[in-house]
Order: structure tokens, then C-alpha cells, then sequence
């Protein structure tokens, strides 16, 4: 579930972002985040070495509304 | 026409009329300004007060939805939040200050404990994600009702006594509350969805420390774990989470350095910290001191704790606003954790020598942030 909210004016939008990281090569893959996603949670295999990725931030990003 | 004769007729010409009108003019305002402006603080607290109102039933409604919802309440929850949302926490008497900290640190955690366990009875589960996640919701609601109320209060309380600077100070007040007030609705939506929030930056630099180490619980809702940086030996400690838990720092400080008799060189505390107005969010500042807010319990704990043991307190703070904190983690402040990480390992090689000991707390809300 892409989750939403709204931005400190109003206007913009926050969404809510999911950053894994492989503890090994460093790569770093950004998805929407999901309930029941963690700080630290395993995350999938790494696109680059195929080691466990683990959750290394949540965090919420503003869009700027389009018009 | 008519009127212009009959003016014309008893003498009355335009300039006697804006002469009439001036002097009307200067009559009311000199002896009903007071009450004019008062109608119209009254007007404005109105419109706010009707706003508080619409948030604190929005935030009541969120409560018994995420209840009934994800917590698989078996009975309809309402009653019981109506009477969570008025339960009063009477502090302790003041006049004689000796041992206050103690007396209020029981009267909260007396309350900590009955609303858990109060929680517990309401929820069809014992998920302590689902429990702490509907603590925190209730305690959204409970504060919004309170502020409700209070700002009733004194509108009542100044429309009944006529008294102009009641109303007065109250509309100067009514945006900060307001915006206060929108903050805390806010923060539901982050708590329901388990989302980390700004005030969760501390636990999320301390939980990089602490990944693939043993954790043990060294106070109520608090868990450290033992590693190593560059010689020195840290004892690195957060709230449990990822539940929405703030836990006992002061507590388990003082456990450290007293039960397990850990001698340390530095406790470096890192937290959130309120911006002012002007300053960027995600800004870092350093200081000494203990980084950590709330009712003060916890401050004294672990200020009591190094005063005693002669330990430096240094403090690492993220900086952030009031919505920040206890909303979903803005990218701002996620993207600070390296740059603090980097503060934190440059103060512990900075203020502390090989072979030492050091203690690193990340105080703030752990919800979203495991360990």
C-alpha cells in the first residue's frame, strides 16, 4: 500500500518511502514503503550481489502538486 | 429627492451630515471599541474552537476504527475511549520540593501502566506493535480533548465575564494551538501505519550500533546491546521497538553504571531536538548536557547518574519542527542519521581514549525502528 500524507502546507503531498541497503556491496534500493516495514527489517535479495538487504530508513518525501 | 428638500427644509446640509457622522463615528469608538473588539475575538475563538472539535472527534473516531479494526476489539470499544479520553493524571504536590521527581516519576508510570494494561483489556490480541501503536493513538485523542476543553474554558469563562483581555490573550494564542493541535492529527496517520517518525532519529543512528549484536533488556521497555568502536567498548541503548515505545533511558543509565557497574568515560545522548524558527530541518548541533525531553523524570535520572559518577554528558541533536517530530520522518532528517553517525563516532574518538567505556543512548519514539 503506497501511503500518503498530507505535507506541512497543505498542498504538497508526502509520500512514503522504504530505503533498503545490502550490508555487503552498500546498494541501495528505494520502494514504496509497505505496512509492516521496519528499521532493520530483511528485505529482499540485492539486485547486485544477491546478499539479504535489511531496511535502513522510512522516510517521506514531498510532491509538488503538477499545475 | 424628498429627503434632500425635507434637509433642505430644517437647515441640515452635507456638510452637517459628515459632521453628524464623525462625531457618530468618533462616539463609538471611544466608548465601544473594547466591546467591538471583543465580539470579534469571540468570533474568531469560535471558529477555532470549532476546529479543536472537529480534530479531537477525528482523532477519538481514529482510535475506535484502529481498535476495532486492527486490534479486533470483540466489544464495542466507545464507551471505554470516552472514559480513557477524560482520565485525569493528578500530579504530585509541589510546595515541599524534596524527592518530586520520585513522586512524579510514580504517578506516571502508574498511569503508563494502567493505560497498557487498560489497552491490553480492550484488544482482542497481544501484538505489542498493535498495543503500543493504539497507546499512542489514545494519547493523541486524550490530548486533543484536553486542549479542547481548556480552550472552552476560557472562552466561556471570558464571554460569561465580559472580560475583554481573556478574549484577547486567548485569540492571540488560538494559531499556535491550532497549529498544535493539526500537528497531533497528523501524527495519527504515522502511528497507524507504523511509520518511523522524526523524533525517531536518535533510535535510528544508536540501531546501525546495535544490528547483528545481543540485546538485553535493561529497563522497562528498553534494550541495549555491547559493541566496539575503534578500541573503546560502547553500551548502546534504545527503546524496543519497532513498538511505539519511548522507554526508561534514565533508568537504564543508571543501571548500567550502577548494577553492572560500568565506569564509563562519556554518555553521548542522541535525540531530537525542536528547531527554531529560520532553522533547517535536519540541521545537527552539538552540546553537553542531557538530550532528552519530556516531563523531566528522565532528565534528572541521568543527570543525576553522571553528576555523581563525574561522567561528561554530550548531546548530538537533529533538529526539527514540532509537526516533524511526530509525523512520518521527513527525507530532511532521515538523510541527517549519516552525518550524526559521523558526529557520534567523531565525539567518541574526540572526548574518550582506547580501553574506555561509553555509553550511547538514542532517545525519541522507536516506532518503525527495530534494533
Amino acid at each position: 500500500m503506497m501511503s500518503s500524507v498530507p505535507g506541512p502546507d497543505k498542498k504538497t503531498k508526502l509520500l512514503v518511502y522504504t530505503i533498503e541497503e545490502c550490508p555487503v556491496c552498500g546498494q541501495k534500493t528505494k520502494r514504496a514503503f509497505t505496512v509492516g516495514d521496519y528499521v532493520t527489517k530483511d528485505g529482499a535479495k540485492c539486485t547486485k550481489c544477491s546478499n539479504q538487504t535489511r531496511v535502513s530508513l522510512v522516510y517521506a518525501e514531498g510532491t509538488k502538486p503538477s499545475g | 429627492m424628498l429627503s434632500g428638500n425635507v434637509l433642505q427644509a430644517l437647515g441640515i446640509d452635507s456638510n452637517t451630515i459628515f459632521l453628524i457622522f464623525w462625531v457618530g463615528f468618533f462616539f463609538v469608538t471611544f466608548f465601544y471599541q473594547a466591546r467591538l473588539q471583543s465580539y470579534m475575538a469571540l468570533n474568531d475563538i469560535s471558529r477555532g474552537l470549532n476546529k479543536l472539535k472537529l480534530m479531537r472527534d477525528k482523532a477519538r473516531k481514529e482510535a475506535i476504527d484502529y481498535l476495532v479494526n486492527v486490534g479486533k476489539t470483540t466489544n464495542d470499544p466507545t464507551q471505554r475511549v470516552d472514559q480513557f479520553l477524560d482520565y485525569v493524571t493528578i500530579m504530585p504536590v509541589d510546595i515541599d520540593p524534596a524527592g518530586l521527581v520520585g513522586k512524579i516519576d510514580h504517578v506516571v508510570t502508574t498511569n503508563n501502566d494502567r493505560v497498557r494494561a487498560e489497552v491490553g483489556t480492550l484488544l482482542g490480541q497481544n501484538n505489542p506493535v498493535t498495543v503500543s501503536i493504539s497507546e499512542n493513538l489514545l494519547e493523541v485523542a486524550t490530548s486533543l480533548n484536553a486542549i479542547h476543553k481548556i480552550v472552552r474554558h476560557f472562552y466561556l469563562l471570558g464571554k460569561k465575564t465580559n472580560s475583554y483581555i481573556t478574549l484577547l490573550q486567548l485569540q492571540m494564542l488560538m494559531p499556535m494551538i491550532i497549529q498544535e493541535a493539526d500537528a497531533l492529527l497528523n501524527a495519527v496517520d504515522s502511528f497507524k501505519l507504523g511509520q518511523p517518525v522524526g523524533d525517531g532519529i536518535g533510535p535510528v543512528i544508536v540501531s546501525r550500533y546495535m544490528a547483528g549484536k545481543e540485546k538485553r533488556a535493561v529497563a522497562k521497555d528498553t534494550v541495549m546491546a555491547i559493541t566496539e568502536y575503534k578500541g573503546r567498548k560502547l553500551y548502546v541503548l534504545k527503546a524496543d521497538g519497532p513498538m511505539a515505545y519511548v522507554g526508561q533511558p534514565g533508568v537504564a543509565i543508571k543501571k548500567i553504571m550502577g548494577d553492572m557497574g560500568v565506569k564509563p568515560s562519556a554518555i553521548v545522548m542522541i535525540d531530537a531536538a525542536l528547531k527554531l524558527e529560520g532553522e533547517k530541518t535536519g540541521e545537527i548541533a552539538e552540546g553537553v548536557g542531557a538530550a532528552i525531553g519530556g516531563i523531566g523524570v528522565e532528565k534528572f535520572q541521568i543527570e543525576e547518574a553522571a553528576t555523581n559518577a563525574k561522567v561528561p554528558l554530550y548531546a548530538i541533536l537533529v533538529k526539527q519542527s514540532l509537526l516533524e517530530a511526530i509525523t512520518v520522518m521527513r527525507k530532511e532528517i532521515a538523510e541527517a542519521a549519516d552525518k550524526a553517525s559521523q558526529v557520534l563516532n567523531r565525539v567518541i574518538e574526540e572526548k574518550t581514549k582506547e580501553g574506555d567505556d561509553v555509553v550511547v543512548a538514542g532517545i525519541g519514539n522507536t516506532l518503525g525502528v527495530a534494533q
